[in-house]
């Protein structure tokens, strides 16, 4: 009885020990809670109560986030792990969020929605959350349970506007295809599970459980885990979802999907990578090659097929599944150097994703304008939107001298080393397809400028636009792609 | 700040004011470019006159002058190492005279956007930030500073000819970018690949200092473009040979050679004439000013045993270019194609890897530089008054414009390699140091220079028929009376800006020594450089 009494003791002081390290995450919680409060009460009286309570949560949450760096842990017996990777991503993440919950508030501004608005920055909350989740894991359970969190979160950012036919289904298809992922992924880690009796997959159980299980059930049941993050990263050949649903969604809620849940996911695998692929058992071996060839076929895929778009969101929804596969090179190399590349090429993408979006939904707003084509001849009307969106396109093909180009070369230069080492054929491989694919990418984000300026408009109205918060943060946002790609010590140094 | 630094900078105020300025000033942005530039030309002299002939150049840091070293970027990559870039510049023999050029041509662009209507707040800001790219890439010394120069020249690029141009201009624009970006992002790929071989001795860190590559014992042991120990293949070809190649063909895409010359014709013909000039007299030079620089002095192992390859390209683009402009019909798209004949000199010099060879490639490239951008400009006075260029649509333009028709025959001549004008100083010493090649075992043998003789014997006959056809004879014009009467002679603006390019022309072709006396000694460091390889 003593000895219960002493372990449960023993347990608490753990649990109390813990949860200081889970302030970020309770400061999302917090203001989940009170901004359901608000939505139902407060918003009547004054409507911008509930957006405040997101954007003072992401704030607080950031701040609070600031104590862990360097400061390596693990709570909740080995359930979250904390280190500077995940400090950083969750940084880029809160991030995010706020840029993407201004842009919601934004967009909706003007405009007589019949739901309440109030609800959205809730639901953000939560993804949020799962996404921290996401981050700080290293245990399959968890990492389930974040997932599905952030998923469901999202289904209800896509379905609960669909206004007409095309946005339902676009929900629709999210959603059924997002749960048969799921699905697949839980019975994936049922069978990892059985084999390993752990859910921590850098455990040496873990492994150990790995390398003795049968080759051909631990090879499927890899691939069933897979399938969920591949959902999620929206790498191919589960990239299907991605440009209906990019297109059917709100400007801003696009701009979410794009950037936040992808950092999420690819933090969650660099992790798994980390783990096995140093093992020298065939399951490393087969991490590796699944990466490799998905990496090659996404950026492949994601490139020629945003060629053909004429929809602006669509096209950004195939340049960021080749992005994807970029960020897949990155994580592949990951575990011969720190995280700080693949986390130089997180921000940066998530820096260009936003500036993008801006641009698209302000343009959006201001025009109506959605296909390359409606851009014609707007470059005169609008030059300074032009030519910031001129430079992000810029960044993300890759050129100097923009972000999108050191983080380019710095994963160029980490896969190059991973070949001079070892010499692998596939090394060479995504370092052809890498260049190649930039090459290609050119053609479509140079559509842009070649309809804004070397087109000429069709309608002759001639409307100025106003600076508005939505442009303002894409200007700043393109200043810092800019800033970034002269002086990139800067923020590699911080990530350090 | 340095003289180089402010060199490169001065466009970049130039484009802040012009953005500043309010639109309704739009008139007077043509003066201040004008100032800007005349500023840049007076400096670039400058530096002419200062520097020292008897600097080296090319491989050891003390041969550089007026050099600038600061570092510039430094990031702890963990097990990759540092990080280092440097903002490292200098200039010697062989960046020096592309520079004075640059400047120069840069002036007579200026002068021939003169009446140019459309957008000047865009049109100005986006050729001072070509300026601007263009002088930062004849004088970076680190590797990945001369990348952003050479990427952001072709963002204006693209807008100048995109929005400015003819007809076709949007497939050309984005012709022209995907060639050479297809070129530039290989090249990023060796230069990673460098990065890792080569290690600073000063600092044991990792280095994009192109000096640095330059010097085999800073290479790591069993790197993958080490020199020693190096048994790295790519598809069954050693690790050098493919850097080298790559290298060479984003270059050589610049050039241009056969066949990736099909970006040049489209790119000339639908680009405004100050555009064109640029092109001609600025941007083929940088394919040939990376292919010393860079191909050359980093890989001069492989250029050794490639160089007869290079010499059967470059013959192939002089006899085909010339061939090809004996058959345009467009007078625009014939001085483009003579362009990519002239061009072919330029590498069959630098193929014979002898100093009569490398010299005549660089006087080629300086000569080729102002006269086709002469040329462009000519066809510039013709399409400006009747907006036509179709050779057989005019006859017997002499006696309707005397002027122009001198300024026309004394271009020509000089371009097809008169004696006494400056091209004919280049091509006779191509011809010479190619076929000295035997003798000091190049491996260039002697029929190329035969065949580079038919070059310039074709090149007189494209020029001197095309004189014959337009300006001699019965004046017979499509337009008739209406052309007649716009087709005035030569104004003083644009006499301006064409004697001093012919004058220089003579001057150069006269006194050669102008130009040698800065460049020998880097020339001879060069040769010697490559024939220990031999």
């Amino acid at each position: 009885m003593r000895d219960v009494a002493l372990h449960l003791s023993d347990t608490l002081d753990h649990i109390l020990a813990s949860i200081p390290l889970f302030q970020p995450e309770f400061a999302l919680i917090a203001a989940f809670l009170l901004s359901i409060g608000a939505t139902l009460f407060t918003d009547r009286l004054w409507k911008q109560s509930s957006f405040f309570i997101a954007i003072i949560g992401y704030i607080i949450s950031f701040v609070s986030l600031l104590p862990q760096l360097h400061q390596p842990a693990s709570a909740f017996f080995g359930m979250l792990l904390i280190d500077d990777f995940s400090v950083f991503a969750r940084g880029i993440i809160l991030f995010a969020l706020l840029i993407s919950t201004i842009f919601i508030q934004q967009h909706f501004k003007g405009k007589i929605f019949q739901k309440n608005l109030g609800d959205v920055y809730t639901v953000l909350l939560t993804a949020g959350l799962g996404l921290n989740l996401l981050t700080i894991t290293t245990n399959w359970l968890l990492a389930f349970i974040a997932i599905e969190t952030v998923s469901i979160s999202s289904y209800i950012l896509v379905g609960y506007f669909s206004e007409h036919k095309k946005q339902s289904e676009a929900a629709m298809k999210y959603v059924l295809f997002g749960s048969v992922c799921a699905a697949v992924m839980l019975y994936g880690l049922s069978l990892l599970y059985g084999f390993t009796g752990n859910l921590d997959f850098v455990s040496a159980a873990h492994l150990q459980g790995l390398t003795a299980a049968p080759q051909v059930m631990t090879s499927i049941a890899l691939l069933f885990v897979f399938t969920g993050i591949g959902f999620k990263l929206s790498f191919v050949p589960f990239h299907a979802w991605a440009p209906d649903v990019y297109e059917g969604a709100p400007t801003p809620v696009t701009a979410f999907l794009s950037t936040v849940p992808k950092v999420g996911a690819i933090v969650l695998l660099a992790r798994i990578t980390q783990a096995w692929a140093s093992s020298l058992f065939y399951f490393g071996e087969l991490t590796i090659l699944f990466l490799t060839v998905v990496a090659i076929v996404t950026m492949l895929a994601g490139n020629l097929i945003a060629l053909r778009q004429q929809n602006v969101k669509r096209m950004m929804a195939y340049s960021s599944i080749g992005h994807t596969g970029f960020l897949l090179m990155a994580v592949l190399v990951a575990p011969s150097g720190n995280p700080s590349i693949l986390l130089f090429y997180l921000s940066g993408y998530v820096l260009m994703n936003l500036a993008a979006f801006a641009f698209i939904d302000s343009l959006e707003q201001k025009t109506g304008a959605t296909t390359l084509e409606s851009y014609s001849g707007l470059g005169k009307r609008m030059p300074i939107v032009f030519t910031c969106f001129t430079f992000i396109g810029i960044s993300l093909i890759g050129l100097p001298p923009t972000a999108g180009f050191v983080g380019k070369l710095l994963v160029f230069t980490s896969v190059f080393e991973g070949y001079q080492s070892s010499g692998d054929l596939p090394y060479l491989l995504l370092l052809i397809t890498g260049a190649l694919t930039s090459v290609i990418s050119l053609f479509y984000y140079f559509k842009i400028p070649l309809y804004a300026f070397l087109r000429d408009s069709q309608s002759d109205q001639n409307s100025n636009m106003p600076i508005r918060l939505i442009i303002a943060i894409g200007i700043v946002l393109t200043a810092l792609v800019l800033g970034i790609g002269i002086f990139p010590d800067f923020l590699l140094g911080l990530f350090k | 700040m340095g003289l180089l630094s402010l060199l490169i900078f001065l466009p970049l105020a130039a484009t802040a004011i012009i953005l500043l300025l309010p639109t309704s000033l739009r008139h007077s942005y043509k003066y201040i470019t004008l100032g800007f530039t005349v500023a840049q030309f007076a400096l670039a002299g400058f530096l002419y006159s200062q520097f020292d002939a008897a600097a080296t150049g090319v491989n050891t840091a003390d041969g550089y002058q007026f050099v600038e070293h600061l570092s510039w970027i430094r990031m702890d990559l963990g097990t990759l190492g540092t990080l280092e870039i440097d903002y490292f510049l200098g200039v010697d023999g062989f960046s020096l005279p592309l520079l004075a050029l640059s400047a120069f041509v840069m002036l007579m662009a200026i002068g021939a956007s003169w009446n140019i209507t459309k957008s000047l707040k865009g049109y100005f800001s986006l050729l001072m930030v070509l300026n601007l790219a263009v002088m930062g890439i004849f004088c970076a010394l680190d590797f990945f500073l001369f990348y952003v120069f050479y990427e952001v020249m072709l963002l204006p690029l693209y807008f100048l000819i995109g929005i400015w141009g003819g007809a076709r201009r949007e497939y050309a624009a984005i012709k022209f970018f995907i060639y050479t970006l297809f070129g530039s992002v290989f090249m990023l790929l060796v230069i990673v690949g460098l990065y890792f071989s080569v290690i600073n001795p000063d600092t044991g860190a990792h280095t994009f200092n192109m000096l640095h590559m330059m010097n085999p014992a800073n290479y790591v042991e069993n790197s993958f473009f080490g020199y020693i120990n190096n048994y790295n293949e790519v598809f069954g070809i050693p690790a050098r040979m493919i850097g080298f190649i790559v290298l060479f063909f984003a270059f050589a895409i610049k050039v241009p050679i056969v066949p990736l010359h099909t970006w040049l014709p489209d790119a000339h013909v639908e680009a405004p004439t100050p555009v064109s000039i640029i092109l001609a007299g600025i941007l083929l030079k940088v394919g040939g000013y990376g292919i010393i620089r860079i191909c050359l002095s980093i890989f001069p192992d492989a250029a050794v045993d490639a160089n007869w390859w290079l010499g059967l390209i470059g013959i192939v683009s002089i006899i085909y270019g010339a061939l090809n402009a004996l058959a345009q019909k467009d007078l625009k798209r014939l001085i483009a194609y003579s362009s990519v004949s002239h061009m072919g000199f330029v590498l069959l010099g630098i193929a014979s890897l002898t100093a009569e060879g490398i010299s005549g490639a660089m006087f080629q490239m300086i000569s080729h530089g102002f006269l086709s951008a002469a040329l462009f400009f000519l066809v510039g006075v013709i399409y400006d008054r009747v907006h036509d260029r179709y050779i057989y649509n005019f006859r017997g333009l002499a006696s309707l414009m005397p002027k122009y028709t001198g300024y026309v025959a004394i271009a020509f001549f000089a371009s097809l390699g008169l004696p006494g004008f400056s091209a004919f100083i280049g091509e006779a010493f191509v011809i010479i140091g190619t076929f000295n090649a035997e003798s000091v075992g190049t491996g260039i043998p002697r029929w190329m220079a035969i065949a580079g003789s038919l070059g310039i014997l074709l090149s007189a006959a494209y020029f001197l028929w095309t004189l014959q056809r337009m300006f001699f004879g019965q004046t017979r014009l499509k337009g008739g009376e209406e052309w007649a009467s716009s087709l005035v002679d030569l104004t003083k603006r644009e006499q301006l800006i064409l004697f001093p390019t012919l004058a220089l022309a003579l001057l150069l072709g006269i006194m050669p020594s102008l130009i040698f006396d800065n460049l020998n000694s880097s020339v001879l460091n060069l040769v010697a450089l490559v024939a220990q390889y031999i």
